[in-house]
């Protein structure tokens, strides 16, 4: 299968650090892929090795099909990219920073200058020296230079940094509908519950190290609601509710039960328990928590 | 619309939007405006006394005031000048990249890496040139405002050879502070290069085998010290030349092979 992201045991060691070890991805297109992972976790320096702006120390780096050589060559027509915190050339203005793109992408047609500060809502600052623009509108102009060639790939680092929370959500329309389209987004933050809203699939690094890989399975299972039951017989608990056609499970001495009735109704739940004898001491919906996963698996407590 | 163009197209636009071009040149137009003051000096011994330091050091530095003096002194100003304020434009076009964090927007891009470099050379070449040249015709308007005696077509081809030369040859020792402002990734290391070059340039000439250091060569060639002739061999060239030619290769390398953690 040809995917638009693909490592081999990817690493990169400065020293005695271990910056990325052996890290294996695959995106596939169309797919929104959230890179969560602590400051200082590798993120920054894997997207880097996937621009090939930083050569592996070993492993290796497939982007839309293609290995990346050395001198940093690289299928770069079909790839936007944003890395840490925006840039812009300050004395120069939004518009003349976006046509020095569109001559460095090689685009001949000067209205997609236009057409993107339109898509990003900086039209009206296109006069403007980008050295004089807010942390958001610089922002703004840096998602503009990554989109200006409509690429096949989008390699954003932190692309909600600095936007006010309109702005997070244009730009969470704004990816979802370039990958409904059939644009790759792969996408770093350390602000889970951003990530959580748009990904498809999220990919959690650690130390160096990718420790989780959710896929929109698993992803759904997060985003679902479900009605926790705690019962002090939880296992005759559990024999009764299946037996009513509730699709109960037990995990940590408690009863998970994900129906739509027993959401809506767990009423029902409550009725049935204290009529059976075994009256229910929490009952409660509450949704699985992804945060909290996170929390979990990079050692951190909330 | 080929990268190389691309790539020239932008470096020129950041030169023409940036003040440090008109700096750097309005800094280089000291030289023959401060050795025309000199000349006017000379001209007048009596008022050249009663102007205390500055008569003195007019004296001590040309003598007299006629135009081999005066070409003299653009010459050195133009070696030793250029040797700081080209350096500074390098600096800036290479240095800006890492201080302003736009060296990544350089990068990953259909337009190569090589393509780039090559373009901030052409404009840093350009650039300078154009400072040496205008420094020269403003000294040659300056000279003929002051009206000072020695003037002849011999001169001023001499002269002509004297401060264009001086120029190329400080101009095609910049491509080592240009790997200094990029493996250096930023102002510092390269400013603290180019005052260490420029000191050690003056210790050499005044050892005496400045003929083999590069960045003594330029201002040994413009007269500084005497006659070229004594103090240069072809060797002299030849080090310029591989001392260009190595800090081309170095710096090409480096932007094709350095990690990019900027």
């Amino acid at each position: 299968m040809n995917y638009v992201i693909e490592t081999n045991n990817l690493s990169k060691q400065y020293g005695d650090v271990h910056a990325v070890q052996n890290a294996n991805l695959q995106v596939n297109q169309g797919e929104i892929f959230g890179f969560l992972g602590l400051n200082g976790a590798g993120k920054t320096t894997t997207i880097r090795m996937l621009l090939g702006m930083i050569r592996p120390s070993e492993g290796n780096v497939k982007v839309l099909g293609q290995a990346l050589g050395r001198g940093g060559s690289g299928p770069w027509a079909q790839v936007g990219h944003l890395v840490e915190s925006p840039s812009a050339y300050p004395e120069l203005t939004v518009r003349e920073n976006l046509d020095i793109a569109r001559r460095l992408y090689r685009l001949k047609n000067p209205k997609v200058v236009d057409d993107v500060m339109e898509k990003l809502f900086i039209a009206s600052y296109s006069k403007r020296k980008a050295g004089t623009l807010s942390m958001g509108n610089l922002q703004r102009l840096g998602l503009a230079r990554a989109m200006i060639h409509n690429p096949s790939l989008l390699i954003l680092d932190e692309p909600a940094n600095g936007l006010d929370p309109a702005g997070v959500v244009e730009i969470r329309e704004l990816l979802s509908n370039l990958a409904k389209n059939g644009v790759t987004v792969f996408m770093s933050s350390h602000i889970l519950t951003e990530v959580d809203r748009i990904a498809t699939r999220i990919g959690i690094i650690h130390k160096g190290q990718i420790i989780e890989d959710l896929n929109a399975e698993k992803l759904e299972q997060f985003r679902e609601r479900r009605l926790q039951v705690k019962v002090r017989e939880f296992t005759k608990a559990h024999a009764l509710l299946t037996k009513e056609n509730y699709s109960a499970i037990i995990h940590n001495d408690s009863i998970y039960i994900s129906d739509a009735r027993a959401l809506e109704a767990p009423d029902e739940i409550a009725r049935l328990l204290v009529n059976a004898d075994m009256p229910p001491t929490r009952l409660i919906v509450e949704q699985q928590d992804l945060e909290e996963h996170f929390m979990q698996l990079t050692g951190n407590t909330k | 619309m080929n990268t190389f163009s691309s790539a020239l197209y932008t470096e020129s636009l950041k030169a023409f939007r940036s003040k440090v071009p008109l700096f750097t040149t309005l800094g280089f137009l000291i030289a023959p405006l401060v050795g025309g003051l000199f000349m006017i000096i000379l001209k007048d011994p009596e008022a050249a006394k009663s102007m205390g330091l500055i008569g003195t050091k007019a004296q001590l530095t040309t003598g007299t005031a006629d135009w081999p003096s005066f070409f003299n002194l653009l010459a050195q100003a133009e070696a030793v000048g250029g040797a700081i304020l080209f350096a500074i434009v390098t600096i800036w076009v290479f240095g800006r990249e890492f201080s302003d964090r736009t060296v990544k927007e350089l990068l990953s891009l259909p337009t190569s890496r090589e393509a780039i470099v090559g373009a901030k050379f052409t404009v840093i070449a350009t650039w300078t040139f154009f400072m040496t040249v205008l420094s020269f015709g403003v000294g040659l308007l300056v000279g003929d405002a002051v009206v000072i005696p020695g003037w002849s077509g011999e001169l001023f081809r001499s002269a002509t050879v004297d401060i264009l030369g001086a120029g190329v040859l400080t101009i095609l020792l910049l491509p080592l502070v240009a790997f200094i402002a990029s493996s250096g990734r930023g102002f510092m290391p390269a400013f603290g290069w180019t005052i260490f070059t420029v000191a050690l340039a003056q210790i050499a000439a005044v050892m005496g085998w400045g003929g083999w250091l590069p960045w003594s060569i330029p201002a040994l060639f413009s007269g500084a010290m005497g006659p070229r002739t004594e103090s240069l061999g072809i060797h002299s060239y030849v080090i310029v030349l591989l001392a260009s030619a190595f800090g081309l290769f170095i710096t090409f390398y480096w932007w094709r092979n350095a990690d990019q953690t900027r």
